[in-house]
């Protein structure tokens, strides 16, 4: 340090040498300073040119050229912590922008992460998920309709080790995620599926779907992204847009068995009996009970009616296909519901129950239910594995009626005679021409069940059969005229 | 058991009891793996298997003589059990002393008659209940003294964990008023 008046002598006259690096008093010739450190530029030659001696250093934090101790101790203390934050800060953004996240989301899953490091949570654990875990934290927070699954396609892991990894992390950072809302994941799938300008409308539509099947109970302990698929589909179909299950499961990412799950549980509350300006403008007051609920109180009572009913064995192999969820039923069941659609949407304002045009005898196609319905669900969805169980419990309930004898449910004196010859089997013995004479009714639907209902049961669902595998042309059509009958 | 404090009793079906204890005596497994009967010789994990009958208990053996059994539905069974099979040990010919019987965990399951509202419970109990609707349907509840953690279902059955059968009920009584707050009804 440059001082001007030495201290042996009081001489202010002092010769600093930058060469020697001394500062020397002229006076008495005593040495003030030694080893004096100069802050110049230093060349050294090397091949001919001289080159300034020096390394280049990064503006933010010590970076990789810091040199304190690093020849010796590399990869302990400060550097290594420097290092890790370094290379957490370059997947987050990395991570971050394949995400569409901005730049404070990225910035606040930075400061989770060095929270993290501090509290040794990377340790033994890929930091990739711990990487995917503060961005999904940041996520929830922020309210960003981002979900769990979309972290483990991008990272290819499975989806709940991520989740643990998630727990942990927001356990040890005291941080309460707040509840995932349905409501938020629906803006997010209705743009993806491309309903251009009506997308607004279908997505209001969607979350008046979603808010009626949170107050129905269905929305408990189940996936958001299965209902907001099942409101979407709804709603798509109210906005006479044709969104077939397959892109909605693409977009949405359940299976096709959870959505038509939710489909069949939203098709059991009474809102479905609604129309569709009935449902825009009223509220139902009832609230139902949780499905898995309806579905305990059912098995019972099924086990409780089967115990009792003297036809066991028919019982025992409907019940299985209930119970099973008759997957692999999937093709009789499309056939029939084909069929009996068209003929269920002449009898809509009568609400009359159809029975089951199946006997007991033929045991290969399962029971079909036939109840009232508004035209809205049974439309939209066209054919639906749907109420095998619920369609079983009503044909046990009729099973026992018919053993008891009471009188067919019919609206009209034709409809009544039809029913009991299809539940007798004479049908195909019956001229239905002289019959449409007795009742006076012209109907033109008329021929055309009895023909189905009677004649031989093979050969008619072999021609149903073939006529129905190119599905999607014959849907669209029958599509399209009920919703015109709807409204 | 039941839980006496309130008017309706509430059911707490205990359906398996882990417990450790060791033989004290090193073992031979591949001897156990010929001479015994109703075992599984697992050479490359080095463990046997055994499988007992009555009580309905199956022993995880290793060669230090430490055992691990599963299965039994009570205290009491776990520890008829697990004698039982220091006894076959005994009958295949090491000089075994039964010892440092610990019971280490305690599954029991629960039904309340009424559903209960998750989100809402969760809210309630911030910290301490965990609830990820993507990745599992029940709650995550964890009672940090009684060392008991257990699973809520919005159907009302709830999964109990903790480290022995005493602390189990007590956890039952003490998240009963708690679960009654956020029913469905109200």
């Amino acid at each position: 340090m440059p001082s001007k008046v030495c201290q042996n002598c009081g001489c202010s006259d002092i010769d600093v040498d930058h060469a020697r690096g001394d500062a020397v008093c002229t006076g008495c010739g005593s040495v003030l300073e030694d080893n004096i450190i100069v802050s110049e530029v230093q060349f050294q030659e090397s091949g001919g040119s001289s080159t300034a001696i020096g390394q280049f250093v990064s503006s933010d934090g010590p970076g990789r050229g810091l040199s304190l101790g690093s020849g010796v101790f590399s990869g302990v203390g400060k550097e290594s912590r420097a290092h890790t934050l370094q290379n957490g800060r370059r997947q987050i953004v990395q991570l971050g922008s394949q995400l569409q996240l901005n730049q404070h989301c990225l910035d606040t899953a930075f400061n989770f992460f060095k929270m993290a490091v501090n509290s040794r949570l990377t340790r033994g654990r890929k930091s990739s998920h711990v990487i995917a875990a503060c961005l999904y934290l940041v996520c929830r927070t922020e309210g960003t309709p981002h979900m769990l699954l979309d972290f483990s396609d991008l990272l290819q892991v499975n989806v709940y080790v991520l989740g643990k990894t998630f727990l942990i992390l927001a356990r040890q950072l005291c941080i309460n995620a707040p509840a995932i809302d349905p409501c938020l994941y629906i803006p997010r799938f209705a743009h993806m599926l491309e309903f251009g300008d009506k997308t607004h409308e279908v997505s209001m539509t969607a979350l008046r779907l979603v808010a009626r099947m949170k107050r129905d109970w269905m929305h408990t302990g189940r996936r958001p992204s299965g209902l907001c698929g099942a409101a979407l589909l709804v709603a798509a179909r109210m906005h006479d847009f044709r969104r077939t299950v397959k892109e909605i499961l693409s977009v949405v990412k359940v299976c096709e068995a959870t959505l038509r799950k939710r489909l069949v549980e939203f098709e059991d509350t009474p809102t479905s009996q609604l129309t569709i300006d009935e449902f825009m403008r009223i509220d139902l007051e009832k609230e139902c009970d949780p499905p898995s609920f309806i579905n305990g109180k059912r098995k019972s009572k099924l086990q409780q009616v089967c115990l009792h009913l003297p036809c066991r064995r028919h019982c025992q192999k409907y019940s299985c296909t209930a119970l099973g969820d008759g997957a692999e039923d999937d093709d009789h069941l499309n056939v029939d519901e084909e069929h009996f659609v068209h003929s269920l949407f002449e009898h809509l304002p009568n609400g009359v129950t159809e029975p089951d045009i199946v006997g007991e005898e033929q045991d290969p196609e399962p029971a079909m239910l036939r109840r009232c319905q508004g035209p809205d669900l049974r439309v939209l969805l066209g054919p639906l594995p749907t109420s095998a169980s619920l369609g079983l419990k009503e044909s046990i309930v009729e099973c026992i009626e018919d053993d008891g004898g009471k009188a067919i449910r019919a609206s009209t004196p034709g409809e009544a005679i039809e029913k009991m010859l299809a539940k007798k089997k004479i049908s195909s013995k019956i001229n239905y021409e002289v019959l449409k004479g007795l009742n006076g009714k012209g109907d033109d639907t008329r021929p055309a069940t009895p023909q189905r209902e009677g004649g031989d049961r093979p050969e008619e669902t072999t021609t149903a059969l073939s006529r129905t595998r190119p599905q999607a042309p014959l849907s669209h059509k029958r599509f399209v005229f009920y919703i015109r009958v709807g409204k | 058991m039941e839980a006496g404090s309130e008017p309706l009793p509430l059911d707490i079906l205990i359906t398996n009891v882990v417990c450790v204890f060791r033989v004290r005596c090193h073992l031979d497994l591949r001897h156990i793996a010929l001479k015994g009967a109703n075992v599984m010789y697992k050479r490359d994990e080095g463990k046997v298997v055994m499988k007992l009958r009555r009580p309905r208990v199956t022993a995880t053996i290793w060669s230090s003589g430490k055992i691990i059994s599963t299965g039994a539905t009570s205290e009491d069974e776990a520890k008829i059990g697990a004698r039982k099979c220091a006894r076959c040990l005994q009958k295949l010919g090491f000089q075994v002393r039964f010892g440092a019987f610990r019971v280490v965990n305690v599954l029991a399951v629960c039904s309340m008659p009424f559903e209960i509202r998750l989100p809402d419970f969760t809210k309630q109990q911030r910290p301490l209940a965990s609830y990820e609707p993507e990745l599992h349907p029940a709650v995550n509840f964890k009672i940090k003294p009684l060392t008991a953690s257990m699973q809520i279902f919005s159907t009302g059955s709830i999964t109990i964990t903790a480290s022995n059968v005493a602390r189990a009920a007590q956890a039952v009584e003490h998240v009963y008023p708690l679960v009654l707050a956020s029913r469905k009804g109200t």
